[in-house]
């Protein structure tokens, strides 16, 4: 047991470390996987490999590195909430009330000749996130089925992103340019200033997760277990609603939409561990969910390269077969109850 | 030892149990009997702090559980529920260890005293060979008897518990049962439980407590409260049909 789970952290961290070197060194500008490592080691080499490495391409493997593991992390933390292993930050419509309110305000701002800073930006991500969940929750409390839950959640991502369209549609031809890559969902263009921004609320949610993972486990037996286990249930649920939302919200203003990541990321993680424990999966999706998302960005911008795929078609194709196979086995496992 | 003062139970403004009064010392088992709907669950999960009361009070060995807080009380007071517990792959081990959570540190780690506590509850229960096995994949029978570890490796003063025996074959019950008598006599836990076989609550039980549409309607030793009269009057049947059945 504690060695596979010793195993499966070795494996991932060595998959971290030889994806990103592979998506460097992938792209048009031929670069070398050899030259990659020396130029990020400090090693002499030429200015526009350089610059294409250190400017363009380590700020966006970085970025689908760190958000990707913030998509993971808020499923792997929406299933808990739900006990619903299909329940996901795009499923449930949280990201795309994100994506609302930041539009509205990318908008308003253009409107004004403001530049929004990025941790504004993050901040209104998190009003929408959490505009959208509470919808879901109070919805939640009036529905037992876990699947019809979902199909709400589907439903109040449609009415936000139908908005986010209408609202897009309507703003001036200049108010959109800001906006167009940003709706297909995408790792690129990302500033110094926002990866900073978004590095600093990821890692310091991460962080209060992973000091959650004692009430969180106790959370997962279900309520009553964990109220016998002396946990204030109150807290613990409010504390994850409220992290799970600052993540989805922060991937969504940043990145746009993300789809799948953070249903399937966290379902293989738990195969890979062969076990379900908060204080393992925690981490353990993290990472996973960057390896996920370097791997898609590499993806989205080599095969139909000098142009590129949305990043959700290739996480959508890497993903949606992965949910499937959720249901399935899920299924599975209410025939034999 | 566990005193129970005038406790009012129900949801919000739904009073279910009313004005129920009773002691239980160490050692002691106090059961239930009622029919579906009597109250007794509602009584158990206030007593387990599953549901606030809503008048009354509680002590344990003389202090008001009111001025204990939520991590200490659940060191004194461990209940065996009803509820199914979410056990996506966990071991039975993982199952039982969760029931040492008051006990342990930031991260939940257990420690040599807890992984000593667990394992010795699992052999008390008899249930040491299942520890590998997915909680999933066992017999229910198995289940209670995984459930009965948890609620005990956490060494509680007072241990609750809601129709245990229900889904069980008689192999089971009674086996389970025994488990129950020689644990309470070991570690001198008092039990409060509920029971729907009156002819095993009268065998265990040092006191029985009657419960009708929320009402106590009797308090005592089972061999005095347990005839025939009261229990056919108790459980709405005629003589003719308990003659038939169960006399």
């Amino acid at each position: 047991m504690k060695k596979r789970i010793f195993l499966s952290f070795a494996l991932l961290l060595v998959l971290t470390g030889v994806f990103i070197v592979f998506s460097i060194s992938a792209g048009s500008a031929d670069i070398s996987p050899d030259e990659v490592v020396r130029i990020l080691l400090g090693g002499a080499s030429d200015d526009t490999s350089e610059m294409i490495l250190l400017k363009i391409r380590l700020p966006r493997t970085f970025a689908a590195a760190v958000l990707g593991g913030a998509l993971a992390l808020s499923g792997y933390m929406l299933q808990t909430y739900f006990h619903n292993p299909i329940a996901g930050p795009f499923v449930l419509g949280i990201s795309s009330g994100a994506r609302l309110t930041v539009a509205v305000a990318l908008i308003l701002a253009a409107r004004g000749a403001i530049v929004l800073n990025s941790a504004v930006m993050a901040a209104v991500a998190f009003a929408g996130a959490l505009a959208a969940m509470s919808a879901v929750l109070l919805m939640s409390s009036k529905i037992r089925s876990m699947s019809l839950l979902v199909v709400c959640g589907v439903m109040i991502g449609y009415i936000c992103t139908a908005i986010t369209d209408i609202i897009v549609n309507f703003a001036d031809d200049s108010d959109i340019v800001n906006l167009r890559g940003w709706s297909v969902g995408t790792f690129s263009g990302f500033k110094t200033e926002s990866l900073v921004v978004c590095a600093v609320i990821i890692f310091a949610a991460l962080a209060a997760v992973f000091f959650m993972s004692k009430p969180i486990s106790a959370y997962q037996l279900g309520e009553s277990y964990a109220v016998d286990m002396g946990v204030n249930i109150k807290a613990v649920r409010i504390a994850m609603i409220l992290l799970s939302s600052l993540l989805s919200g922060c991937v969504a203003a940043f990145a746009g939409p993300v789809t799948f990541v953070g249903i399937a990321v966290p379902f293989l993680i738990k195969m890979l561990f062969g076990t379900a424990k908060p204080i393992v999966m925690i981490p353990a999706c993290f990472l996973g969910g960057g390896v996920f998302c370097i791997i898609s960005d590499m993806i989205a911008r080599t095969v139909i390269s000098p142009s590129e795929l949305g990043i959700s078609t290739v996480t959508s194709v890497l993903g949606a077969p992965v949910v499937l196979m959720i249901m399935l086995r899920k299924n599975k496992e209410r025939v034999r109850d | 030892m566990l005193e129970i003062r005038n406790i009012c139970a129900g949801y919000g403004k739904r009073e279910i149990a009313h004005n129920i009064s009773f002691t239980v010392r160490g050692g002691e088992i106090l059961t239930f009997i009622g029919q579906n709907g009597s109250g007794k669950s509602t009584l158990l999960k206030t007593i387990a702090g599953q549901i606030p009361p809503l008048s009354g009070e509680m002590l344990i060995d003389g202090v008001n559980t009111a001025g204990i807080n939520r991590s200490e009380l659940a060191k004194l007071v461990s209940a065996m529920l009803t509820d199914r517990p979410k056990t996506d792959m966990m071991t039975c081990r993982d199952v039982v260890e969760t029931g040492r959570y008051p006990y342990t540190g930031t991260f939940g780690l257990l420690g040599d005293d807890d992984r000593k506590a667990v394992a010795d509850a699992m052999e008390m229960t008899d249930s040491s060979e299942l520890a590998d096995c997915f909680f999933t994949e066992i017999s229910d029978g198995q289940k209670q008897r995984i459930m009965l570890a948890r609620a005990v490796c956490r060494e509680p003063k007072i241990l609750l518990l809601d129709e245990p025996t229900s889904f069980l074959d008689i192999h089971y019950k009674l086996t389970f049962l025994e488990m129950l008598d020689r644990l309470r006599r070991e570690k001198d836990i008092a039990v409060v439980m509920s029971l729907h076989e009156t002819e095993l609550a009268e065998k265990i039980s040092d006191t029985v407590l009657l419960l009708k549409n929320g009402y106590c309607t009797g308090i005592g030793k089972p061999s005095e409260l347990l005839d025939r009269k009261t229990l056919t009057e108790h459980f709405d049947i005629s003589g003719e049909l308990y003659e038939k059945y169960h006399g």
